[in-house]
């Protein structure tokens, strides 16, 4: 499984632009001496490739010889395309991940399912479309559970100068899950979008970059400063802070960091009142901000307004009060300065001054939120955002990273850019996983991202990214069982791609075979179950495991081979008469049962069995009655139509000692004659090229033609 | 994203000349230059790199030039062509004790011309073998019994050339390279069909050629041909059959000197019975000769290797454009 993340380029992204970047080269770490005489390579299962070096052939100078050339070559196995997702997770959170999700994905297309099958049309309807939605709402929500709760502080009693939350590291493709689904699924919050990216900001603002400035980065140093500052207040950072938080609309926390400030402290021997006064005025007004969103999460602040009109009327109220306070006399009577340079400065921003806004702010990204919470609160089309991001990307220009790259290709409304983009920064189970989202309230998305295109080999979009994810699990013994849910849903090429998974699958282990054939009988692939049933028994057969190698085909109706093993039982025992060979074959017999093989052979054998089992009787016991029953049974062997005619010389010779029983004839003269008959019949046979005499002499020949006449002799004395 | 995570699996001993992985990528067999072959296990991504064979034993007195694993469907096997044209096929058994050894169980004795590639395929009532020879012949052999690898019969023998009238000709091959068309027709009983190119000094035997096995008549009847007119005569270092999982074509690979030639075919023999074939992209890249291709199980990326030094991989964008995706530096390269 999966690597080390880098921002490098991925191997396997399906980009749209392809050729334009210049190619990603890695070294191979073999650790051989060059130069190399060969390079071999071989793909395995899914994006491994295994790359054999061979070093130069070995010197013939002693002297020369290091360490290395002990080493004739190094097999160095590769993983193309990185990690199944991006990766500041451990392995085990990935794994998990990978194992869970597989459960959200089946039950939302086992949804689709069903609804299709209740709809006439090829296409949704409007009831059905509602549905989907719903339906896909709940598997977003349960994704987003699943890649990790927000973060929450440690304990509710807090430290009284921590202001930044504390706990799990914020997740790239978390955050990237549910910027999809603001956009995208969360359609009844489309009216609340610049809250949601507020929220969304203060959960993520330390993924927008790691090596440019950002407001969280600017509030870790201001929180490693405070417990030296003596007086917070006459550090510009803490006004900086303030500012820039303020900015980005996290309002607890700039009620928090303004109550730090030293006029709240009640030891002190200045008079402060009134500046106290005035930080406390900025509190109630931060406190008191008309917020355009349904409701807000406990302890968060702000007065919530649902429809555009209260808003906008609350709007104008707030600002009347905040222009009041900027306005205000008491100013003149706060001797500290920075407080009061500080608090103004927030006033402007809580009024939207474009200016300060952007001087508070560090990043494009903080930039465009700001302009939506304070200038333009009301704005939801994608259109006005997209052009908002491009001025304030104008303004704070930034690299884009994987987020801020999503953001922008979310707001150009360009569905296969925001893939292509997940792809390269989130890896593959992100896009595998967000087809759903993209489509799920767009009929143009769902038509782009599912029409077969015939340069994709029939495929979709959405199914190629899907395959991109199943080769990704495929590359991994611990994750391929995955693999089959998503394929199934792929209907152009799933089909194909799991049936090479399911036979690449090891078969040299029981347990291994019994888990690839369940997943073959999930998905109604009985050829490929029995392909893999072939291959099991050709192993187990070869391998000295003959019982298992039978039952393996039996089980998968392999006739062919069967009626081989039946042909070779057949051949073995004729040519080997003795009864230590027998019993090595007794237990195949057994095992193939009698309807195996050439017409009516082995049940020749089992008969031939029973015979030879009766003989041994005879040779224990001699009784006359055992040799009668050894008789009968020879004769049923020898009237059979079945019994290969070499085995008639073996079958007499073996009976000797019936057709020369002292106490009398146990064979009549009819019975006799018609063994004597087959005599006469393998003595003129055996001219003929083709016939098998197998190990018996000629000797065997006459000793049986001896008892026979011996037998006859007596039986027509008996009998007449 | 990291591009990619690499693990030694292997140290192979010294000596070694040529190698092989099996289908499940688990084993690795390397022939040596004294004429043995050690087969190294790599059971799972845990496991350390294999530092000795988990078996060895001498194949011939003379190197080894090739080793090529059988599909699963035969057990365990490998075929070994040596420097002086033996061929030889190798299984691992279990023995009455349980002993695990490879025993030979096919032996193909030297003759003048060397096998230069050897590839087998399963079907669903058989397994064929192809063996393309250094003086231009292709001979396919069918395994008589599907138990025993002891028995293989000669069913063709032909050249491969599109004109029967300059046929059986003798000629010089450097290299040959065989590519049997997978999975689906495995599965579905579709004609057996294989594509095979030559390095040679006849301009009419080298370039790849389509042969599709025609039951009706017992025969192996040539239904397409991978090269423009202009490059009929360019020597094929190596071909690969993308594995098509559902594709309303076929994709194959062919190195010339030319680069890497992506070629789209038909599915079904037109009424002339030839497949349409179409060149959609040439790839260059490669600094020299072409040693390799090979692609990946989804048929989605190839992977090629040569005397660059490098390991390169193309894709197709979403625009249908093929492109060298990303490249693996190994080192130089003796010349």
């Amino acid at each position: 499984m999966p690597g080390i993340p880098s921002d490098s380029a991925s191997l396997i992204p399906f980009s749209l632009e392809g050729s334009s970047q210049p190619t990603p080269i890695y070294p191979l770490q073999h650790g051989l001496r060059s130069p190399l005489r060969r390079i071999h390579i071989s793909w395995s299962c899914g994006n491994l490739l295994h790359v054999t070096c061979l070093g130069s052939p070995p010197e013939h100078d002693e002297e020369m010889v290091g360490e290395n050339d002990e080493i004739g070559g190094k097999a160095v196995e590769v993983t193309l395309g990185g990690a199944i997702l991006e990766g500041n997770i451990g392995e085990d959170k990935r794994r998990r991940i990978a194992y869970e999700s597989v459960k959200s994905f089946a039950f939302l297309h086992d949804k689709k399912i069903s609804l299709a099958k209740m709809e006439t049309g090829d296409n949704l309807s409007a009831p059905a479309l509602t549905y989907w939605g719903q339906y896909t709402l709940e598997y977003s929500k349960s994704i987003r559970e699943l890649l990790g709760i927000a973060r929450l502080p440690r304990s509710l009693i807090e430290a009284p100068k921590t202001f930044l939350k504390e706990g799990e590291q914020p997740f790239g493709t978390k955050a990237a899950w549910e910027l999809m689904e603001i956009f995208y699924v969360d359609m009844q919050m489309l009216s609340w979008l610049p809250e949601r990216l507020v929220d969304w900001l203060e959960e993520y603002d330390s993924l927008l970059s790691k090596t440019e400035s950002t407001v969280h980065a600017e509030l870790e140093n201001l929180q490693r400063k405070l417990t030296s500052l003596q007086v917070i207040e006459n550090e510009p950072d803490y006004w900086n802070g303030l500012a820039a938080t303020l900015a980005v609309g996290w309002l607890d926390m700039v009620v928090k960091l303004l109550r730090l400030h030293g006029s709240y402290d009640p030891d002190q021997f200045d008079k402060r009142e009134t500046e106290n006064g005035l930080v406390e005025a900025v509190v109630l007004l931060v406190s008191e901000m008309p917020r355009m969103r349904p409701d807000l999460p406990n302890r968060k602040l702000g007065i919530c307004y649902q429809t555009k009109h209260d808003y906008i009327k609350g709007l104008e109220k707030w600002r009347g009060k905040v222009s009041g306070l900027e306005a205000s006399p008491f100013w003149v009577h706060c001797s500290h300065h920075k407080t009061r340079d500080g608090l103004i400065n927030l006033l402007h921003i809580l009024l939207g001054d474009a200016k300060h806004i952007a001087d508070a702010t560090c990043h494009w990204l903080e930039l465009f939120i700001s302009h939506l919470l304070y200038i333009r609160p009301l704005t939801n089309g994608l259109e006005g955002m997209s052009n908002l991001a491009e001025k304030c990307m104008h303004l704070k220009p930034s690299a884009n990273n994987g987020l801020t790259g999503l953001l922008v290709g979310i707001l150009s409304e360009n569905p296969e850019i925001v893939l292509a983009d997940c792809l390269k920064a989130f890896g593959p189970w992100i896009v595998a996983h967000a087809v759903d989202l993209l489509t799920a309230n767009s009929e143009y998305t769902d038509e782009l991202l599912n029409e077969e295109r015939y340069q994709l080999g029939g495929a979709s979009i959405g199914e190629l990214y899907m395959l991109v994810y199943t080769q990704a699990l495929a590359s991994h013994p611990l994750t391929w069982q995955v693999a089959p849910a998503y394929l199934s849903t792929c209907l152009n090429q799933g089909r194909g791609l799991l049936e090479i998974l399911l036979l690449k699958q090891p078969v040299q282990n029981y347990r291994t075979v019994l888990k690839t054939l369940e997943i073959c009988h999930l998905y109604e692939l009985a050829n490929i179950s029995t392909h893999i049933m072939k291959m099991a028994g050709m192993y187990q057969w070869k391998h000295g495991h003959k019982g298992l190698g039978i039952y393996w085909f039996q089980q998968s109706r392999d006739k062919t081979r069967l009626s081989q093993i039946a042909h070779k039982l057949f051949d073995n025992i004729s040519k080997s008469f003795s009864d230590d060979s027998f019993k090595q074959w007794e237990g195949l017999m057994e095992l193939l049962g009698s309807d195996v093989g050439i017409a009516g052979g082995l049940e020749f054998l089992h008969k031939y069995r029973d015979f030879k089992k009766s003989l041994q009787q005879v040779g224990h016991g001699r009784t006359t009655e055992a040799g009668k029953k050894s008789t009968e049974l020879l004769v049923q062997l020898m009237r059979n139509p079945s019994t290969p005619q070499r085995f008639w010389l073996p079958l007499l010779h073996d009976s000797v000692k019936l057709l020369e029983w002292t106490s009398g004839p146990l064979l009549g003269v009819s019975e006799t004659n018609l063994l004597l008959g087959k005599l006469q019949e393998l003595s003129m046979a055996k001219s003929r090229p083709d016939f098998y005499g197998g190990e018996l002499t000629a000797n065997a020949l006459a000793a049986v033609r001896l008892a026979l006449a011996k037998n006859l002799g007596r039986a027509i004395l008996e009998e007449s | 994203m990291e591009a990619q995570q690499q693990r030694v699996v292997a140290a192979l001993e010294k000596d070694a000349a040529c190698c092989g992985w099996n289908f499940c990528g688990q084993r690795l067999a390397v022939g040596s230059f004294d004429g043995t072959v050690s087969v190294y296990d790599s059971h799972d991504s845990s496991s350390a790199a294999a530092s000795s064979p988990s078996h060895k034993w001498k194949v011939h007195t003379n190197g080894i030039s090739n080793v090529v694993w059988l599909p699963p469907e035969a057990g365990d096997a490998i075929a070994c062509v040596c420097v002086d044209g033996t061929f030889s096929i190798w299984e691992e058994v279990g023995e009455d004790n349980q002993t695990i050894v490879w025993r030979r169980c096919f032996l193909l004795e030297s003759t003048s011309c060397g096998i230069l590639d050897v590839k087998f395929r399963v079907f669903s009532e058989s397994m064929k073998m192809i063996t393309a020879y250094s003086d231009g012949h292709v001979k396919i052999f069918e395994l008589v019994d599907a138990l025993d690898l002891d028995k293989w019969q000669l069913q063709s023998d032909f050249q491969n050339m599109v004109d029967p009238v300059s046929r059986f000709g003798n000629y010089d091959c450097f290299s040959a390279s065989i590519a049997w068309k997978q999975w689906e027709a495995q599965l579905q009983r579709a004609p057996a069909s294989f594509v095979l190119g030559f390095n040679s000094d006849s301009p009419q035997l080298n370039s790849s050629k389509i042969w599709e096995f025609d039951e009706a008549h017992h025969r192996w009847i040539m239904v397409g041909e991978l090269a423009l007119p202009e490059e009929k005569g360019d020597g094929v270092n190596a071909v690969a059959w993308a594995p098509n999982i559902g594709r309303p074509y076929e994709i194959i690979a062919v190195a010339s000197c030319k680069g890497i030639a992506i070629w789209h075919v038909g599915l079904n023999p037109g009424p002339d019975g030839r497949l349409s074939t179409k060149k959609v992209a040439l790839l260059s890249g490669h600094d020299g000769e072409v040693w390799q291709l090979d692609w990946d199980m989804s048929g989605m990326t190839l992977a090629s290797t040569g005397d660059d030094g490098m390991v390169r991989l193309w894709q197709c964008n979403l625009n249908g454009v093929w492109h060298e995706q990303a490249a693996l530096d190994c080192g130089t390269v003796q010349t």
